[in-house]
């Protein structure tokens, strides 16, 4: 078993890998030498629309080193060692299905683990080891077959050689061998070993996609058992022998400062241990959490406030609103926009603006560490093991690798851990206490130090000829999102979402501008195309009934090309699903469709409205996402992200005040509750293009299209969000 | 030392009477089902049931709780054989699965005490947070329980 693979080092040769694994395992790991970055599967190539994940160059072209995925033991247990955590989107059901097919293997046989901190789990698209903007499936798909085909062939060799015959004669299923003409059978784990000890063949035959057993089946999901018992183990249950429990509060004010602390009443608390003195806060230590918790109500701090303490809502909103005329970034230029629109019959312009958004993971950010002489281990939730490694290293001032990661199933993540801030206070409080720690946060603290989504505002242009058709658009970007979310090559990723799309625009200029404001901020479920299908797709709404025209053929006509023949085929299912051409009496309908991550999707709100009361009927979804790896998980995951987008679009708002975050918990930042709840459809356009996300599409159609329904029916434009501060009430019906 | 009840056995706890309930689950008996998500009250992931209503151990002494019957996630059942738990296993309802122990133990009281909820008990009675948005699976689990 190879438990530590970042220690083998990368000129270890693959025959003496797989040697040593089979040694110390006793069955077969497998490691495999995939030549797949200078090949990457068609369609999965980063483009506009599939941005690599943030701060990292695409991958090179160089070949990957040996790794281990794949453990079968003699008693034919099946381990799969994940590349991606299981966060709720299905990594760890995804990952293990898309081997095992290839395998051959008893799905009913197979275990999880998740990877420890190491290169070699880089994602093959995204060139990082995080589970972050739907790159698991997209990225893995081809590498994970290839480990799994080139595992059944090993083993199939394995047996040939045992029964003497060649192994054309050979077939394998459900993790046993046959030798056809003899009838003769083995099981993979007997002959594991020997099949570690071959050469890994290097162009492994892949099953064609018509014979898929396991993908496109939706198997249960491998993590739902330990998810209705209370055993998941999540990052915040961790318990170490001697550990304690640490609270912790920081700085109100974003760039602010400690001062000073009083720890003397903490003092009186039972339990109580010390207190760490962190560079914008303090963690309290003590015996049990409550009485960290209670010991760190007696501390008193004195902070500077910082640089943002005079920084409030509307000032942010002026800063974004100033910059549309400034150069910025172009981010596209197709034509000559500026002289196309100097030139219209007629100009519509329109300004965009979305709020902060908090990202609210149920489980409150959290970590164990446990520090020694050479180094350390941390448990924690986390979407980046390497980030949280690095973290944990600078803390220690060692190198990386000597520090273990050990990952656990996450309690929501949505970007929020791909961030390892938490690492480092954890570290740091184990160090200064020579003891375990495990460090939780209050909802109040993760709340106001998040790393939020940007808030971003668009100006938008758009030229008509006299016949009503759109000939030229320009796009003038506002954000505070750099420089987390680069350097990338080309665009800017604040700008997908509208610089990728699909329309048909002769005259079409995009331009950025950063804004740093000084408000932390990072990736946020949908990245982009959170706040730019709202409004992209809003305006182009806006655009189709200021010139008298339906809001979906006018989107059909801008899709006449050969580049919108996916988003045309999915614009049309919705429609068609939605009964967009006879809505019921007294009924509403908005419509939005757009590429996301390599999947291109739409959506359809049915609404009805008295006054300012709006009443969702039904929200019907349409998805092309490539090969279906887990339909049923497809379903799961655009009903939660339509979820997690329109709790943003009705509610969402985090607003600043003093340079401070003035919401706190469920309280003032409320989440969509069961009872709000819209009948949700969704249809899966069969395909067999390469696998798009899933995770991310599925946040962004909703506010667009329920702003288009709110315009259908009460004739108002929402042009910000939430919808709550347009004084737009909300409720859903289940019944048509 | 506070004396509590939880899944059919004693326990005696050296804790502060003000320490919530959750907290006493959590770090004295090591039953982490029952999970910390708000503090306040609000998002219903630290329920259990006491006596059988549902409870948000966040918001409640561990000593208000002495002398009644608590039950966590861990003690539904020895296997996941409660009709809850397996309907939530045939409709696959959890994502990441923080909340649902909390929404599995709201389910089973109402239940208990409304076999064959109505759409609008289901509204009131399931006003737990959950950020994945598998409410609509948990409605249909609910019902697939209360039919089985």
């Amino acid at each position: 078993m190879i438990d530590d693979p970042h220690q083998l080092s990368q000129a270890v040769s693959r025959r003496h890998f797989l040697r040593l694994a089979a040694v110390t395992g006793g069955g077969l790991a497998l490691a495999v030498s995939l030549p797949s970055l200078a090949a990457p599967a068609e369609g999965a190539a980063p483009t506009p629309g599939t941005p690599p994940a943030p701060g990292v160059a695409p991958a090179g072209r160089s070949i990957r080193p040996p790794s281990a995925f794949l453990q079968i033991a003699e008693n034919d247990e099946i381990t799969v060692i994940t590349p991606a955590v299981e966060m709720g989107q299905g990594g760890h059901t995804a990952m293990p299905m898309i081997i095992l097919e290839e395998l051959g293997g008893d799905w009913r046989r197979v275990t999880v683990k998740d990877a420890a901190a190491a290169a070699v789990y880089n994602n093959p698209l995204s060139g990082t080891q995080m589970t972050v903007g739907s790159f698991s499936v997209r990225g893995w798909y081809m590498d994970l077959r290839k480990v799994g085909a080139a595992a059944r062939e090993m083993l199939v060799q394995a047996a040939a050689l045992e029964w003497q015959v060649p192994t054309t004669e050979c077939s394998a299923a459900q993790s046993v061998i046959t030798h056809r003409p003899s009838g003769r059978t083995v099981s993979y784990g007997r002959v594991a070993a020997r099949a570690a000890t071959l050469d890994v063949p290097q162009q492994p035959v892949l099953k064609e996609t018509a014979s898929f057993a396991l993908i496109g089946a939706s198997p249960a999901r491998l993590d739902v058992p330990a998810k209705v018992d209370g055993g998941a183990c999540y990052g915040i249950d961790t318990v170490l022998p001697g550990m304690l429990y640490g609270a912790v509060k920081t700085c109100p004010s974003f760039g602010g400062k400690l001062k000073s602390f009083d720890a003397a009443a903490a003092a009186g608390v039972r339990g109580y241990h010390s207190t760490v003195a962190l560079p914008d806060g303090v963690i309290t230590l003590a015996d049990k959490y409550w009485q960290a918790r209670k010991a760190l109500d007696k501390v008193t701090v004195d902070y500077d406030p910082g640089p943002l303490a005079a920084l409030d809502s509307a000032r942010v909103s002026a800063l974004l609103r100033a910059g549309f005329d400034e150069p910025g970034v172009v981010a596209r230029q197709d034509g000559d926009a500026r002289a196309a629109l100097a030139g219209a019959a007629r100009v519509i312009e329109a300004v965009y603006e979305v709020p902060y958004l908090a990202h609210a993971c149920m489980e409150p950010m959290n970590c164990t560490a446990r520090v020694d002489a050479q180094g350390g281990e941390v448990w924690c939730s986390t979407q980046a093991p390497q980030a949280a490694q690095k973290a944990a290293a600078a803390v220690l001032n060692c190198p990386p690798e000597r520090v273990t990661v050990h990952s656990t199933y996450l309690g929501g993540g949505f970007g929020r851990r791909g961030e390892a801030d938490f690492v480092t206070q954890a570290v740091a409080a184990a160090r200064a206490a020579s003891r375990p720690v495990k460090l939780i946060w209050s909802r109040e603290e993760d709340i106001q130090h998040d790393f939020y989504r940007p808030a971003a505002a668009i100006r938008f242009r758009a030229g008509l000829d006299a016949q009503g058709k759109l000939t030229a658009l320009e796009s003038n970007m506002v954000t505070a999102s750099a420089p987390n979310f680069g350097p990338r090559p080309g665009a800017p990723l604040y700008t997908v979402g509208v610089v990728d799309t699909n329309y048909a625009l002769p005259n079409f200029l995009v331009t950025g501008v950063n804004k740093d404001i000084g408000i932390r901020f990072g990736f946020w479920r949908s990245v982009s195309h959170s706040h730019n299908p709202f409004m992209l797709e809003s305006f182009i709404d806006e655009v189709a009934h200021g010139v008298g025209q339906d809001p979906y053929r006018f989107r059909r006509a801008l899709l006449q090309h050969p580049r919108g023949a996916r988003q045309l085929k999915v614009l049309d299912l919705v429609a068609e699903k939605a009964g967009w051409e006879r809505p019921p009496p007294g009924r509403h309908l908005g419509i939005s469709a757009f590429e996301a991550y390599g999947s291109f999707i739409g959506t359809v709100v049915e609404l009805s409205a008295v006054n300012k009361a709006i009443t969702v009927h039904r929200v019907v979804t349409a998805v092309d996402c490539g090969v279906a790896v887990h339909p049923d998980n497809i379903t799961a995951q655009l009903e939660g992200g339509m979820v997690y987008g329109l709790t943003a679009a009705l509610r969402g708002e985090i607003t600043i005040d003093k340079g401070a975050v003035m919401q706190s918990n469920f309280n003032n930042y409320p989440m969509l509750k069961l009872a709000e709840m819209p009948r949700f459809e969704c249809h899966v356009v069969p395909s067999a293009q390469a696998p798009g996300g899933i995770g991310e599409p599925g946040t962004a159609p909703i506010a667009p299209a329920l702003a288009n329904a709110i315009f259908a029916a009460t004739g108002t434009r929402a042009r910000t969000l939430p919808l709550s501060k347009l004084d737009f009430t909300y409720a859903a019906v289940r019944t048509s | 030392m506070i004396s509590i009840r939880v899944n059919g056995k004693q326990h005696e706890v050296d804790a502060e009477a003000d320490t919530p309930l959750l907290w006493v689950l959590r770090d004295e008996l090591n039953l982490t089902g029952t999970k910390f998500g708000c503090g306040i009250g609000l998002c219903g992931a630290c329920t259990v049931l006491l006596d059988g209503a549902p409870m948000r151990t966040c918001v409640l002494t561990a000593a208000a709780a002495a002398g009644k019957s608590i039950t966590t996630i861990e003690g539904l059942s020895k296997d996941r054989s409660h009709p809850v738990q397996q309907a939530w296993i045939a409709e696959s309802v959890p994502q990441c699965g923080y909340c649902q122990s909390g929404m599995i133990l709201t389910a089973v009281a109402l239940l208990e005490k409304t076999p064959h909820p109505s759409d609008a008990d289901i509204d009131a009675a399931m006003t737990n947070i959950c950020r994945c948005g598998t409410y609509n699976r948990i409605r249909k689990a609910i019902h697939r329980a209360a039919r089985a």
